[in-house]
């Protein structure tokens, strides 16, 4: 109370004590020129104890002034607007410094905090920078929160798990678990760097969600202690929380495709290690007979034909193993690597590989020079295209043509391999994909299984069809990302 | 006798099997069946081809081919079972000639062995025009012409088929070109080189999918035909 009443105090006793100086030396300078010192004590009042005690002061000051030195001396009359003007300059006086030192005093107050805050964050941050793993920074993060008072509770959500902060019930985080899912804040927002309440239906405890990128932030307010400063700190908390969240998805995202790389490169391995056991004992057999085939070996042509039989069945022995361990592959999901490639370069490639089987069948190849890039794996692919034109040759009137061709179509390549020849009998169109399906005894049947796979594996579909000419087969094929090049 | 081969092979069987072949072949053949051996071997025997499997026990294939390529002038050639065409061009970039998929036939492998010699003979002369049908690349004065008709090339592009034209028949791996072309340094990627060779086909006359010059290995790089 006293404390209270001591600016006001101070302002008449000032006021007091200087009417007292000027009475005395009221006989060597006129007591005009002294009333100035009014005015100091109205400024430092002012900017002591702000606009009260000023105005408090001015009007004392004013009052002694007038009963004891202005005509008639002793009374309180007031003559003339001279007087009114001297008591209104004090006032003046007395509000703009008091003004002046409030403003004053608040920006530093507000400075002071910014700093508080700022500090608080800083820590916050550093300890957060420090902690190796992400859920001791979150509960760092929720501790923090639930420090400031305008925070009752303070939760962090993510994966249908909590991760730190205040006990959630099953309901709330249920209720959780729809804002994420949703991306529907419940109760409050973010918004130009602070936490706005915002009206509910429905929830009535008061607890407001909020999703961020990665996970959910559930706090409980107090209404009557938010304010605009308090609201800004509560703000950066969920920045920290949503930064963190962040940080702990791309962890576990890490961590499972480090999961799935060891088991990529087991399987990559098992399979090489299977395709060594299978193909060396082919491998010596060939190499045994395609020896012996030779003149020089000095054999009977009969035996050489027999010879040659064998060799027939082990080539094609080892094409199925080819093909079951290329099938093998494509099922475990290894061994793609796309890159920007000319659709003309693989045909190319196919067809040069595939020479011997396409002797006797024109092959011509419609590829326009402008057809874009396509992103492919190279190898892959040239084993589609290898696989659609052994299908053809093998299904090609003798001296029927193949063709293969390319265009873009709807942002994507389409490519064919069509052959002269007998029809596909319209119910087999959907099955001659499938694995194992052959429409004679000599082929693998994995062929167009395999292709259809490594289609789909680039994210295309391929289809086959009866034209004129004979069986089509279509696929398609992802465009390149590729810059334009001059 | 058309030349001395070493066969380096840990099995048995495909030893005796390419023995015999290549004899009947008039090739003069050794077989060993580790690298160490293979390496005493090529010292001492100074054989033309090694064949070089790649799955061997003890010192590996590529190890085998790395310590080999420094001390031997034979062409290397690297058989394996894996498919995988990583391997490949690490055997080529390795210092490797050529490489055969296993399993193969007799006929097939004498066809790259003979290729490989020949270009042995090649570079041994010193020839400098390289011609391939009707392509004709004259080193020495840096001449290029298809059919007798002059081809311009951009500095670039004249570097990455010489490069070719001097492996002419050899398989030339991305990662070497760009080495070569656009230096040792160079952070490029493959599709450089597909641009590259692209330009040089246009301006050539030949066709990406039926080449008569450059001949693309998939998943590898780039051959001039020989």
């Amino acid at each position: 109370m006293t404390r209270r009443a001591a600016p006001y105090v101070v302002a008449v006793g000032g006021a007091a004590v200087i009417t007292l100086v000027i009475e005395l030396f009221a006989s060597y300078v006129s007591a005009t020129s002294l009333s100035a010192l009014f005015l100091l004590l109205v400024l430092w009042l002012g900017a002591r104890w702000g606009r009260g005690a000023a105005v408090t002061g001015s009007v004392a000051a004013f009052l002694l002034y007038d009963f004891f030195f202005v005509p008639p001396v002793g009374t309180f009359s007031v003559r003339g607007p001279a007087e009114f003007l001297e008591l209104a300059v004090l006032l003046a006086v007395a509000l703009v410094t008091s003004q002046l030192a409030a403003s004053q005093r608040l920006a530093q107050a507000t400075a002071e905090a910014l700093a508080r805050d700022s500090r608080a964050l800083y820590d916050l941050a550093t300890s957060m920078l420090k902690a190796n793993d992400v859920s001791p920074a979150l509960a760092l993060v929720c501790e923090s929160a639930l420090k400031l008072p305008a925070v009752r509770r303070f939760a962090v959500v993510a994966d249908g798990g909590q991760l730190a902060g205040s006990q959630l019930t099953a309901d709330e985080m249920k209720q959780a678990g729809w804002s994420h899912e949703h991306a529907q804040p419940i109760g409050v927002a973010v918004k130009d760097g602070s936490v706005v309440t915002m009206k509910t239906r429905g929830s009535t405890s008061g607890l407001a969600y909020l999703p961020v990128l990665s996970g959910v932030v559930v706090m409980a307010l107090n209404p009557d202690r938010s304010d605009a400063a308090e609201l800004r700190m509560l703000a950066a908390h969920i920045g920290l929380a949503d930064l963190l969240l962040d940080r702990r998805r791309a962890a576990v995202e890490t961590e499972r495709a480090r999961g799935l790389e060891a088991s990529d490169r087991l399987k990559a391995a098992i399979l090489s290690s299977m395709s060594h056991e299978l193909k060396s004992p082919i491998a010596a057999l060939r190499a045994g007979l395609t020896a012996l085939t030779s003149p020089q070996a000095g054999l009977e042509p009969e035996q050489r034909e027999l010879l040659g039989d064998l060799d027939r069945q082990a080539t094609r022995l080892d094409r199925m193993v080819g093909d079951l361990l290329a099938l093998s592959r494509l099922e475990a999901g290894v061994g793609m690597e796309t890159e920007p490639h000319s659709f003309a370069e693989v045909v190319g490639a196919s067809v040069r590989e595939m020479r011997s089987q396409l002797e006797g069948h024109q092959v011509s190849v419609r590829i326009p020079d402008d057809l874009p890039p396509v992103e492919v794996d190279d190898t892959q692919l040239g084993r589609v295209v290898g696989n659609l034109l052994e299908n053809a040759a093998e299904w090609a009137s003798p001296d029927g043509g193949i063709e293969v061709g390319a265009s873009v179509i709807d942002g994507r390549v389409e490519a064919w391999v069509e052959n002269d020849g007998p029809a596909i009998a319209p119910s087999d169109l959907d099955q001659v994909f499938d694995t194992f399906w052959s429409r004679r005894a000599t082929g693998t049947g994995l062929g167009l299984a395999i292709a259809r796979r490594v289609i789909e594996a680039h994210g295309g579909t391929i289809r086959a069809e009866n034209r004129r000419r004979g069986p089509r087969f279509t696929f398609t094929l992802p465009l390149a990302h590729v810059a334009a090049r001059a | 006798m058309s030349g001395r081969v070493l066969v380096v092979d840990d099995e048995v069987e495909m030893q005796r099997a390419l023995r015999a072949g290549l004899q009947y072949h008039d090739f003069d053949v050794r077989a060993v069946g580790s690298g160490e051996e293979a390496v005493r071997e090529a010292a001492a025997w100074r054989p033309d081809v090694i064949l070089l499997d790649l799955g061997l026990p003890g010192m590996d294939g590529f190890a085998t081919l790395r310590t080999l390529r420094p001390a031997t002038r034979a062409a290397v050639i690297v058989v394996s079972v894996m498919p995988g065409e990583k391997d490949k061009v690490r055997a080529l970039d390795a210092g490797a000639d050529d490489y055969v998929v296993k399993p193969f036939g007799t006929e097939e492998l004498v066809a790259r062995i003979r290729a490989v010699l020949r270009r042995q003979a090649d570079v041994t002369a010193g020839e400098p025009v390289v011609r391939t049908g009707d392509l004709e690349i004259d080193l020495a004065r840096r001449l290029i012409s298809v059919d007798g008709r002059p081809v311009h090339l951009t500095p670039t592009e004249y570097e990455l088929l010489r490069y070719l034209a001097l492996h002419a028949g050899k398989p030339v791996s991305h990662t070497t070109l760009l080495r070569q072309v656009w230096g040792e340094y160079a952070v490029g990627d493959k599709y450089n080189t597909r641009y590259v060779v692209a330009q040089i086909r246009k301006k050539l006359g030949d066709d990406p999918a039926n080449p008569r010059y450059i001949v693309n290995e998939p998943g590898v790089g780039y051959r001039l035909e020989a």
